[in-house]
């Protein structure tokens, strides 16, 4: 399925890495809010977000980054965001999250 | 060929789940035309943004909304229509900004609240085909 969103959580003693795929749209968003709030929730680690098999994001994906950045920041926590395509790297670029997120 | 325009429209509900459908037909005319990839994946965050906006809105009036893809030479133009005349100007809210900032800085033009249509927007390939 084209519009399909993949969340998989990998837990480490210093930090969670959470390693997304398919696609993160207005129709998947609520699954990934969903999951990632409640592994910053949870877990109050590091969050590494690998996105190497993401292939597209818009406005309520990034959103939902912000959000669970906060989050984090609440517990003094960051979030790492790994392996962005380059059409999604743009994306970050033109918002100004590439300077709120550590991007790798 | 020059000065002909091909219009393609799509139909859809007010629902999540067919906003993909604009950006997979978004993709194959996009193509059509001769846009690389980069400007393919910029038409369709552009695209869905205005999508979106119009599902989390909806409408007591109508059940669908109308996007008409105009090809014309080397230009795609993107018109969001829908028969409820209370959906015009979808994108004056301040929690729109930043999907209005993206709108803008993915497509060459971008034409707010008219009389005629929601948002109309186009993309020009920039190389010869």
């Amino acid at each position: 399925m084209a519009d399909e969103l993949n969340f998989l959580e990998e837990k480490t003693d210093d930090f969670v890495k959470v390693t997304l795929s398919g696609e993160v749209d207005i129709y998947t968003s609520q699954e990934l809010k969903e999951n990632l709030y409640r592994v910053v929730e949870t877990n109050k680690k590091d969050l590494i977000i690998d996105c190497k098999e993401l292939n597209y994001i818009d406005s309520t994906g990034l959103g939902i980054f912000v959000g669970a950045l906060k989050k984090a920041k609440q517990y003094e926590k960051k979030i790492t965001i790994t392996n962005l395509k380059d059409n999604i790297k743009k994306l970050f670029i033109i918002t100004g999250l590439d300077k709120i997120f550590e991007v790798e | 060929m020059e000065g002909v325009t091909d219009n393609i429209q799509l139909i859809l509900p007010f629902k999540a789940e067919y906003v993909s459908v604009a950006r997979l037909a978004a993709s194959g005319i996009g193509s059509r035309i001769g846009f690389d990839i980069e400007a393919i994946e910029d038409i369709k965050v552009a695209i869905s943004e205005v999508c979106n906006k119009l599902v989390s809105i909806g409408s007591s009036v109508s059940d669908c909304y109308k996007i008409v893809y105009s090809v014309s030479g080397k230009c795609l133009k993107v018109t969001y229509l829908c028969d409820d005349p209370s959906i015009k100007c979808v994108f004056r809210n301040e929690s729109d900004a930043l999907a209005v900032h993206i709108i803008n800085a993915l497509m060459d033009e971008v034409e707010l609240c008219t009389d005629k249509h929601i948002l109309s927007m186009s993309k020009v390939l920039e190389r010869d085909a």
